[in-house]
């Protein structure tokens, strides 16, 4: 494949890709972000506009053409089936939470749920399977395995118990996994 | 440039003057672009109507030229100052092979077409030196809009239209230098010291583009605030200058476009002046219609007709090599011809240049006659690029 750049003095810069048997793609890019984007189906014949999209339309257009991840939106929590009944699920600490401002060991998270803490993220760093002694502080989110049971005892225990209004009624799918383009 | 002809002065003043002006300008345009009209004559024709020839002659209240001449030149300096900004010595010096080739056809095909019809219509040599500039000279603007309307700026015609156009530009900055100097200075050999002073100046700035503006460019600012204040100041204490010198004020305007173009902030630059340009640009274009009088253009439509039966197929036929140079097509060759033939806004700076001259005939005679060639010039340089397949069909190199 080959792609050929031409200046469009006044205009902005041409880009020409060659397409199969003799087609091909020509996107315009006018001085003012603006894309035109033409087909020539072969070497005589005069360009078809497509469309045309404005800087910032062509940009997303381009990452989703790429295959690339545009701005996952972050969900309240991620779970993570592993098979039989174990699964992994992130939760954000809440203001008011017991396991807010203590340790790991003090709030006794093993002991009254029967989940345990596999990393914390205080969303500076990540501590892969923290210290009993390490601290837990609101607005952290800690990733919990457990069994189905576990996981949910824990998250009424410590998620839920403030204000009580975060129902996370879950299903046995991923629904961590929607993103959403601008 | 100086006022035009001098006229009775018309009876609206300051801001009023200004905005009928440009409401004037702005209604005709956008009556005419329904018939598919290019702008640039429209706006010309929007200042015949509100200026003294047409609006005083009825009675009606009216817009001496006097009243928004400043606004005008900067309308000049700024136009010039954007093809300093897209011009890159870099890019002219990696295409000049095939583009001097090309050039060099469309200068020497249709500069003297013009020189040749300035003499045989009575205007001596400087007039006829002139009437090449107008004829030479394809419009920028018309082209560069019709290209992109009618989707050629995919084909590869666009390249070699797109690289005459620059020569041109770079052309026109160094024609618009030595016109100044002739206009002014009466015979030739007069205008030799005029000449030496004005190229000296022109040089000097040119040096201090290319030396100092990369230095400078910081202390253009870094709000936008600043940038465009900034800018404007340069852009326009240099053409200033100029003028004083009696160099071209628009050349000097092009020399600052083309410093700040290599720094930088040639995009910022272009993003945030571009609105001024396109504002004060019709003022020019207006302005030169207002020193139009329409009886005075009726009174040269043999030189016109002429001159666009000669130099409309001249362009075709020059362009078409230049085409052919670029390995296209026969078809697309001829393509490229059609799309040089609009001529704008370059002649009318040339014809306000005219209107300056000491030569009664010039001073009366080329201004009228820009005024018409571009209006008969932009309307069939339009109409020949939207019916190129029929007129390829004609001459017999249409696609398959």
């Amino acid at each position: 494949m080959t792609v050929y750049e031409s200046d469009l003095p006044g205009v902005g810069k041409k880009h020409e890709i060659e397409l199969h048997g003799g087609e091909r793609l020509v996107v315009v890019t006018h001085n003012t972000g603006k894309r035109e984007v033409f087909r020539r189906a072969d070497e005589d014949s005069d360009a078809e506009k497509l469309f045309e999209l404005s800087d910032g339309l062509a940009r997303t257009v381009g990452t989703v053409l790429e295959g690339a991840y545009f701005q996952p939106v972050a969900t309240e929590n991620i779970d993570t089936v592993l098979g039989g009944d174990a699964l992994i699920e992130w939760y954000e600490v809440p203001e008011g939470s017991e396991l807010a401002g203590e340790t790991i060991e003090a709030a006794d998270v093993r002991q009254r749920t029967g989940a345990s803490i596999i990393a914390v993220d205080t969303g500076d760093d990540v501590t892969p399977n923290p210290d009993p002694g390490a601290g837990v502080h609101a607005g952290d989110t800690v990733v919990v395995i457990g069994s189905r049971e576990e996981v949910d005892e824990f998250h009424e225990t410590f998620i839920e118990s403030p204000d009580g209004d975060d129902g996370d009624e879950e299903g046995d799918g991923d629904d961590g996994s929607g993103t959403v383009l601008d | 440039m100086a006022a035009g002809s001098p006229v009775a002065g018309g009876d609206l003043h300051g801001l009023l003057a200004l905005g009928t002006l440009l409401a004037v300008a702005a209604l005709v345009a956008a009556a005419g672009r329904r018939v598919g009209i290019p702008t640039v004559p429209l706006y010309v024709l929007g200042g015949v109507l509100a200026g003294p020839h047409v609006a005083g002659a009825v009675g009606l209240p009216s817009v001496a030229p006097a009243e928004v001449l400043t606004l005008a030149e900067v309308g000049v300096v700024l136009l010039l100052f954007f093809l300093g900004l897209e011009f890159s010595l870099d890019r002219l010096i990696a295409a000049r092979k095939k583009l001097s080739a090309a050039a060099a056809v469309d200068l020497l095909v249709n500069f003297p077409v013009g020189v040749v019809l300035g003499l045989a219509f009575g205007l001596g040599p400087i007039g006829a030196f002139l009437v090449g500039g107008i004829v030479y000279i394809s419009s920028s603007a018309v082209i560069t809009k019709s290209l992109v309307d009618l989707g050629w700026i995919a084909d590869p015609e666009a390249e070699p239209v797109l690289g005459t156009l620059v020569a041109e530009d770079l052309v026109i900055a160094v024609y618009l230098a030595l016109a100044v100097a002739l206009v002014a200075g009466g015979s030739p050999v007069d205008a030799l010291p005029r000449i030496a002073v004005a190229l000296g100046f022109l040089i000097a700035v040119a040096a201090a583009a290319q030396l100092l503006a990369p230095r400078l460019a910081p202390y253009l600012g870094t709000s936008d605030e600043d940038l465009v204040v900034r800018t404007l100041a340069v852009a326009l204490v240099v053409s200033g200058l100029a003028l004083a010198v009696g160099a071209s004020e628009a050349v000097a305007g092009f020399f600052v476009g083309v410093g700040v173009g290599a720094t930088p902030l040639h995009d910022r630059v272009a993003d945030r002046i571009a609105p001024l340009r396109d504002a004060f640009a019709v003022v020019f274009f207006a302005w030169v219609g207002l020193n139009t009088d329409p009886v005075a253009v009726a009174g040269v439509a043999t030189f016109v007709l002429a001159a666009a039966a000669l130099s409309g197929p001249a362009k075709v036929i020059s362009g078409s090599v230049g085409g052919w140079l670029y390995d296209l097509s026969p078809r697309r060759s001829l393509r490229t011809g059609l799309a040089l033939v609009p001529r704008g806004e370059f002649s009318l700076i040339i014809a306000a240049l005219a209107a300056a001259s000491p030569d009664p005939t010039i001073a009366r005679v080329i201004p009228a006659f820009a005024v018409g060639y571009v209006l008969v010039m932009s309307f069939a340089g339009t109409i020949a690029m939207s019916e190129a397949s029929r007129i390829e069909r004609l001459v017999g190199v249409a696609e398959k």
